[in-house]
């Protein structure tokens, strides 16, 4: 028996339905009947930071190389009567898929031919096919897009962070690997982990667009295989508040300094509440949007640009930290003034006029966000595996308070805990 | 689909209207196009980021700023772009739609009010644009111009682009020279201020869930008043085919190698024979299924992206790749040998019809996006007459087999580029 629940936004105007499916599957469908793209992704809660698990029928742990869930990704597109790009060739959809620290999703977009390219994805997912020759095949291929990721500022200025703030945690691996840990992976190992997080129980299936409850059901009747609920450990080593460098450099070929500046927190191994992302998210526009006066004062100084400056609420099992970055002649003077920045609105809290404007544009920008197919399945997917749901958390933006958001800072921007990470041009 | 409505403003300025409440968002643009040339190049790409910062009701940035977070995180944006022989400066607003505000205001009112004032009323002092913000714009704009050189897969296929149209308006960065960035004076931006309100190409854009007449009025009494008088033409120099291979390699610390090679395809808009070269492209190098992506990735695993492009403004085709330093020559001849398959027709029906899905697959997936839909239209401005996504659908349709072999053996091979790291070799 499949349980349907739907669930309806008055403020959004707009509902979908999420479904617990008999085979343990969770399945969300948004339809968009004015819409001509459907956008569908299938995910698992498996990424580059699960390498060491246990499943109940296991007495000892099981330690995997790095880089393996991102290899699973690339080889599970084969099956024994060639791959899943060309059966999708027959239907238009344009088909991709991402490992990231937490999650594995394969999606498609498509205007036509909907129903049979859903087929497609719910079984070449469910479907693994790996030989010696194979994953081969697939080394030098991950070989070169570990050698693009080399050369890129950006991956390397946030992995160099993620070294100097994390001692022990998996986060500090890059998600490909290496050209040495990918060689390591042989097919066993890949059936290994497939079978272990690849189970209906531990994925979610999310359709965004012009499609039909029904007609989306039934196809899961017909495709999904049953899955027996299986209890997962997912093993991290104990992960200390400190950080281990305060400062980390590399050269590479750049025209100016890039950097982040991240600020680790303590983290317990279940995820933040939605609650408190929602107000991370109202707390941090307030500090360093383009409105705000430390953006004004760095740009004055001439020390960031419009074009570079960002900052993002990096969290996941077992990790959190908020990450400034941006290109500048001197990320030290910057590190500096966001410190000070820092430092002022915990001595002398929240303007109550700029927490007003940040908790409209932050309102504004999850609106927006939801004219997009791609953005609804994904963050339907991403919420679904930390028990979050999207139009409650658009509410609890709307309802955020002034004190709670600035309670965040009780635990959150600590500058005991951050660390700098600067890639330097080579001359 | 929903109708596009169109009006004319006055002498060489177009108004166009989608308005579909499907939306949650409204998006308005002036899109100002100019013939690139050396001379005024840098002056014209510094005018839309200078005028986005400010109006003379907002003269300081971060109020202009803090009046669009409380529209609910609405954004003025600047661009510059370059189409053919084009120079195509942007300026955007887009929020979110009257139905969300939370207090009843109308937020595209005033966007639209906003979006006129910061281009017909900049906050002169004494005829000049504000010594700070036009000094901050300059710094901003030179480190945008440097940060080309950070993402080698980008800057390797502006490299290929500026040797291989050395000799036309084309081979000028969009933002003209760092140099000439430098140079310029406050009185040059007043009158290429002067210039762009009273002698560009212009395209005026509104998209989403509003009403159009109100924007229509506001820009309508905004240009009367300008009192326009003549328009400059925008012509694209299409050269047919190359006479003679240029090689040029350059060398860089990078882990990995790039390779863009250039190639005239003899058609570009407003040609007849556009989607024809549009399909031969995607089937060539343009889908996981197209020739490049089978044999140069997967048959040889030499790489992780391949791909081919088409610039159809410009009629030229670029492909590139990133491969280790000592596969460059083996991935070249790979690439020029899988071009002559299809110059002699060695493909069959299903990779026709691949190629013919997924470009109707992302024509039709255009309605869904206000920036598809505004980058569509833009395009459109160039061709005989405008079409609609699926009447251009309908053409790919069309194209026969021998329409693809006949522009695949109009492809001439003009540039070969080359960015070089060590020899060191890998494995």
């Amino acid at each position: 028996m499949n349980i349907i629940k739907e669930i309806k936004s008055e403020r959004v105007g707009d509902k979908y339905y999420e479904v617990e499916h008999s085979s343990g599957l969770k399945i969300f469908i948004y339809p968009k009947e004015n819409n001509n793209s459907t956008y569908a992704v299938f995910g698992t809660k498996y990424g580059s930071v699960d390498v060491s698990f246990k499943t109940s029928d296991e007495k000892e742990a099981n330690t995997v190389p790095a880089g393996i869930a991102h290899y699973l990704e690339h080889k599970l597109f084969e099956s024994e009567d060639g791959d899943a790009f060309t059966r999708y060739a027959k239907t238009g959809a344009s088909a991709n898929a991402y490992t990231s620290f937490d999650k594995t999703c394969y999606l498609f977009s498509c205007t036509e031919n909907v129903y049979e390219s859903l087929e497609i994805l719910l079984d070449f997912v469910q479907t693994p096919y790996f030989t010696e020759q194979t994953v081969q095949k697939e080394q030098g291929i991950i070989g070169q897009e570990i050698r693009m990721y080399d050369d890129d500022p950006q991956w390397r200025v946030m992995f160099n962070l993620l070294r100097a703030m994390y001692h022990n945690h998996p986060v500090r691996v890059d998600i490909a690997g290496t050209v040495e840990s990918i060689a390591e992976i042989t097919p066993e190992l890949l059936y290994k982990c497939y079978h272990t997080f690849y189970n209906l129980n531990n994925m979610v299936l999310c359709v965004a667009g012009n499609v039909d409850l029904n007609k989306v059901l039934d196809l899961c009747d017909k495709m999904l295989k049953p899955s027996k609920p299986v209890s997962l450990e997912r093993i991290f080593e104990n992960e200390p508040d400190e950080i281990l460098e305060s400062r980390v450099e590399q050269k590479l070929s750049v025209s100016a300094p890039i950097f982040q500046l991240g600020f680790k927190e303590h983290t317990v191994p279940e995820r933040l509440s939605a609650k408190e992302v929602a107000e991370t998210e109202i707390l941090l526009d307030l500090l360093a949007s383009d409105a705000s006066p430390l953006f004004r004062r760095l740009l004055d100084a001439e020390l960031i640009n419009e074009s570079s400056f960002s900052y993002e609420y990096f969290e996941g099992p077992g990790y959190a930290s908020v990450i400034f970055s941006g290109e500048s002649k001197d990320p030290d003077a910057v590190s500096d003034e966001i410190k000070k920045e820092i430092a002022k609105v915990r001595d002398h809290g929240l303007n109550p006029e700029a927490f007003e404007r940040s908790k409209k544009a932050v309102y504004g920008r999850m609106i927006a966000s939801l004219n997009s197919v791609d953005n609804i399945a994904n963050s339907m997917a991403a919420l679904a595996f930390t028990g979050h749901e999207l139009f409650h958390y658009i509410d609890l933006i709307a309802a955020a308070d002034i004190d709670s958001v600035q309670a965040r800072l009780n635990t959150q921007l600590r500058p005991e805990y951050s660390a700098l990470s600067v890639v330097n041009p080579i001359n | 689909m929903i109708g596009i409505e169109q009006r004319s403003v006055c002498d060489g300025v177009n108004f166009r209207s989608i308005k579909d409440t499907k939306f949650k968002t409204v998006r308005m643009s002036v899109n100002f196009m100019l013939p690139i040339q050396k001379s005024t190049a840098a002056s014209n790409a510094l005018l839309p980021f200078l005028l986005s910062r400010a109006s003379s009701e907002y003269p300081d940035f971060t109020k202009l700023g803090e009046r669009l977070a409380e529209l609910y995180g609405a954004e003025i944006n600047a661009d510059v772009q370059k189409l053919g022989d084009v120079q195509l400066l942007s300026l955007s607003a887009s929020g979110i739609a009257d139905r969300y505000s939370l207090s009843g205001e109308s937020i595209s009112t005033e966007l639209s009010k906003l979006l006129c004032s910061i281009i017909f009323d900049p906050p002169f002092e004494n005829g000049l644009f504000p010594k700070d913000g036009f000094e901050q714009e300059k710094r901003q704009t030179i480190e945008l111009i440097e940060s080309e050189y950070n993402d080698k897969r980008t800057y390797a296929k502006q490299r290929c682009e500026e040797i291989m149209c050395a000799e036309e308006p084309y081979g000028i960065n969009r933002y003209g020279s760092k140099d000439a960035i430098k140079n310029l004076k406050r009185e040059e931006l007043t009158q290429a201020w002067q210039y762009l309100i009273n002698n560009a190409k212009i395209e005026i854009m509104v998209l989403g869930d509003c009403d159009p007449t109100l924007v229509f009025e506001g820009f309508y009494n905004a240009f009367k008043k300008l009192n326009r008088t003549s328009t400059v033409d925008c012509p694209t120099k299409n050269i047919k085919k190359a006479d003679k291979v240029n090689d040029v390699v350059e060398k860089m610390d990078v882990a990995q190698s790039k390779l863009v090679l250039g190639f005239r395809t003899a058609v570009a808009i407003p040609d007849e024979e556009v989607e024809a070269v549009k399909l031969m492209t995607a089937l060539f190098g343009g889908t996981p299924n197209s020739k490049l992506f089978l044999n140069v990735r997967e048959k040889l695993s030499l790489c992780y992206y391949c791909s081919a492009q088409y610039l159809s403004m410009k009629g030229i085709m670029l492909v590139q790749s990133g491969v280790e330093t000592k596969n460059v020559e083996k991935a070249k001849q790979e690439i020029l040998l899988q071009l002559d398959e299809v110059k002699k027709g060695n493909f069959d029906e299903d990779e026709v019809n691949a190629a013919k899905l997924s470009i109707c697959n992302s024509y039709r997936s255009v309605s869904d996006s206000l920036g598809s839909l505004e980058a569509w239209y833009l395009s459109q401005t160039f061709t005989n007459q405008i079409k609609r996504p699926d009447e251009a659908a309908a053409i790919i349709n069309a194209v026969s087999r021998q329409e693809i072999i006949d522009a695949a053996n109009h492809v001439t091979l003009d540039t070969v580029y080359r960015l070089l790291g060590s020899e060191e070799e890998t494995e």
